[in-house]
């Protein structure tokens, strides 16, 4: 019995993965005495998923079909100030980078339309769309998208509750389509944690910048040589 | 300037660093003027706390001099004599709030790699790893101590810096230590381990009413000063048999309250120590918990056995059927000096804690290596080194 398999290659990547296959593969078996054994996997797994339009590797990786999904982060926390307050940090967009490090600036014009500016950390690049309030509800809830051809589509939503015990609920979500197609979602799931990572630490830095009114930092203190040796467990 | 940085197992070297200066609007700079070894460090040394990286300046447990203040310090002013607390708290978030400055939501800058391990972040410690926070410890000529308005006390004039600088960790766990433990006047206490901490804490074990303190150690030296300095009845547990020594003093009902003032790298006899030894070599768990273990099955049925030894992740064999079965009470944590370190200047000052004796080994800071071997190995009767830039 065959099971059907759901194809997770995209049709330009399985033509390529299939040209690239074939020529790995023909490289491999010149010499037929000697042929090289990695070169002769990697070409027979390339036409195996241009062939099949099945790859496991980016099935591990997260892609389980040729569409290209987006991306969700979500992070929630409890600051300690009241609700309206922590709402209008939020809602005035400016305030944005200051805790969102890697924002250089968002400025707002009317009606809701903002311009947001972010810097790719160690990539010198700088990316720049603008973005819309889709949804306003004073003290509860804060949703923006991108607009139609913004280099990196994204939208979002803040929402705040108050804390039974004084306080207030954050809930943050982020979702963002990555830029690339088919393997650019690869990659994008890859780095994913990387993301995350950033981003809770970011949406934390908020909740450090509201409370405690400054974001403790090591950076820029002294320390001895670092050799690279580290005690991991 | 100088500083004493950990270069990995067993391995310190004083270095020349930067100086540090203000990061932030809360930060002051601190020129240090002593600095003490802690039991805890030697979880750092020995490699049992995770996420240390070569080059970390380490310590926690210090005084100085206010030399610079941020734009946002208020209560302190250069020239201030200081001690400063070893935890970090931002003094707004609801535990800081609330008094419990070791849970403080802010301070650690690598809350969230924390997070993946403990679920949620703790507060942060000058020089105690990565995981903790990163800070730059205070074994250097000077630190910058960040939410400085918190962590930093004026000292009183009257108080001299060779009791001071345990004002920083050593007396405030001790007197955590106690506080937890719940004693009431009348209680019999056990106090496992009789370094610095363990003696601080039946010193306020005392100072909260409690009729007997007993000190549980394997060090004659130590035992000896427990009973000389902090008037404690001794066991060794070489040569005792702690829990029936326990029973024997106690008419039968075991002690009421129970400290473990020893943690993750405990010793013990016979069998246990080997199977411990072999598991945390082998890391089927990262802590040793043999004096946690002794304490849960001395207490008295009903009673309170707190832990202020340090644990970093897992322990194996915890008694839970004697723990469950006899109705305990259990407690741990780090201390919480921003809310005690005025209490402590009183209590110091009438002569109900005194911590000075703890000084046995005044040093210099280009002798910070040396100092950490005579602590680590005990030789000479030493109590505390503490450093001197």
């Amino acid at each position: 019995m065959v099971k059907k398999i759901t194809k997770n290659v995209g049709s330009a990547e399985r033509v390529i993965s299939l040209a690239l296959g074939a020529y790995l593969t023909y490289r491999a078996l010149r010499n037929l005495r000697y042929p090289s054994l990695p070169a002769l996997a990697a070409g027979g797994y390339l036409m195996m998923r241009g062939g099949l339009g099945y790859c496991p590797i980016s099935r591990w990786l997260g892609k389980k079909d040729t569409h290209n999904p987006a991306i969700n982060l979500k992070a929630v926390m409890t600051v300690n100030k009241p609700r309206r307050e922590v709402y209008a940090y939020w809602r005035t967009l400016a305030n944005l980078p200051s805790f969102m490090a890697h924002l250089k600036a968002v400025t707002e014009s009317d009606e809701g339309q903002s311009h947001w500016v972010i810097e790719m950390p160690g990539l010198g690049g700088r990316i720049e769309w603008d973005a819309e309030i889709v949804k306003d509800e004073p003290n509860q809830l804060i949703g923006w998208q991108s607009v139609e051809g913004a280099a990196i589509k994204n939208a979002g939503k803040v929402e705040f509750h108050d804390a039974p015990r004084g306080g207030t609920e954050v809930r943050v979500v982020f979702s963002y389509h990555p830029p690339a197609g088919g393997f650019g979602t690869g990659v994008a799931k890859l780095l994913n944690p990387v993301f995350e990572g950033v981003l809770e630490n970011e949406i934390f830095d908020f909740k450090r910048v509201i409370e405690a009114g400054e974001i403790p930092t090591t950076k820029g203190q002294p320390a001895g040589k670092r050799t690279g040796k580290f005690k991991l467990i | 300037m100088r500083a004493l940085c950990w270069n990995g197992i067993r391995d310190l070297n004083v270095e020349r660093v930067d100086d540090p200066k203000l990061l932030n609007p809360r930060d002051a700079i601190v020129k240090v003027t002593m600095s003490s070894v802690c039991g805890s460090d030697l979880h750092l040394i020995n490699g049992f706390v995770p996420s240390m990286q070569a080059g970390d300046i380490i310590g926690h447990e210090f005084i100085g001099e206010v030399v610079e203040i941020g734009a946002e310090v208020h209560k302190l002013v250069v020239g201030d004599r200081v001690v400063v607390v070893s935890v970090i708290g931002c003094g707004e978030c609801e535990y800081c709030k609330e008094e419990r400055w070791s849970m403080c939501d802010n301070s650690n800058p690598n809350g969230v790699i924390q997070k993946k391990i403990y679920q949620y972040p703790t507060a942060a410690f000058f020089g105690y790893s990565h995981l903790f926070g990163g800070y730059a410890g205070s074994h250097a000529e000077y630190i910058r101590v960040p939410f400085a308005d918190h962590g930093a006390f004026k000292i009183p004039e009257d108080i001299p810096d060779e009791k001071a600088v345990f004002v920083s960790d050593g007396v405030p766990t001790g007197y955590i230590a106690a506080e937890m433990a719940d004693i009431k006047p009348g209680d019999i206490v056990a106090v496992w381990g009789a370094g610095g901490v363990g003696q601080m804490a039946i010193q306020c074990a005392y100072h909260m009413g409690a009729e007997r303190v007993i000190a549980i150690d394997a060090l004659d030296y130590r035992l000896a000063a427990a009973a000389t300095y902090s008037k404690a009845e001794v066991l060794n547990y070489r040569d005792t048999d702690v829990l029936e020594a326990l029973k024997e003093a106690t008419g039968g009902r075991g002690p009421d309250c129970c400290i473990d003032a020893v943690g993750m790298e405990a010793n013990s006899t016979g069998v246990e120590h080997y199977y411990d030894r072999t598991k945390q070599f082998l890391k089927l768990e990262t802590d040793r918990p043999a004096a946690l273990r002794q304490a849960i099955a001395a207490c008295r049925k009903g009673g309170t056995v707190a832990v202020v030894g340090v644990y970093a992740g897992f322990a194996d064999k915890i008694p839970m059927g004697l723990f469950f079965n006899k109705g305990l009470t259990m407690r741990g944590g780090q201390m919480q000096g921003q809310r005690h370190v005025p209490l402590l200047f009183d209590l110091i000052r009438e002569g109900r804690i005194d911590p000075g004796f703890m000084l046995t080994h005044p040093m210099s800071l280009s002798d910070g290596s040396r100092a950490y071997e005579l602590f680590n190995s005990r030789e000479d009767g030493c109590i505390r080194a503490v450093l001197t830039p």
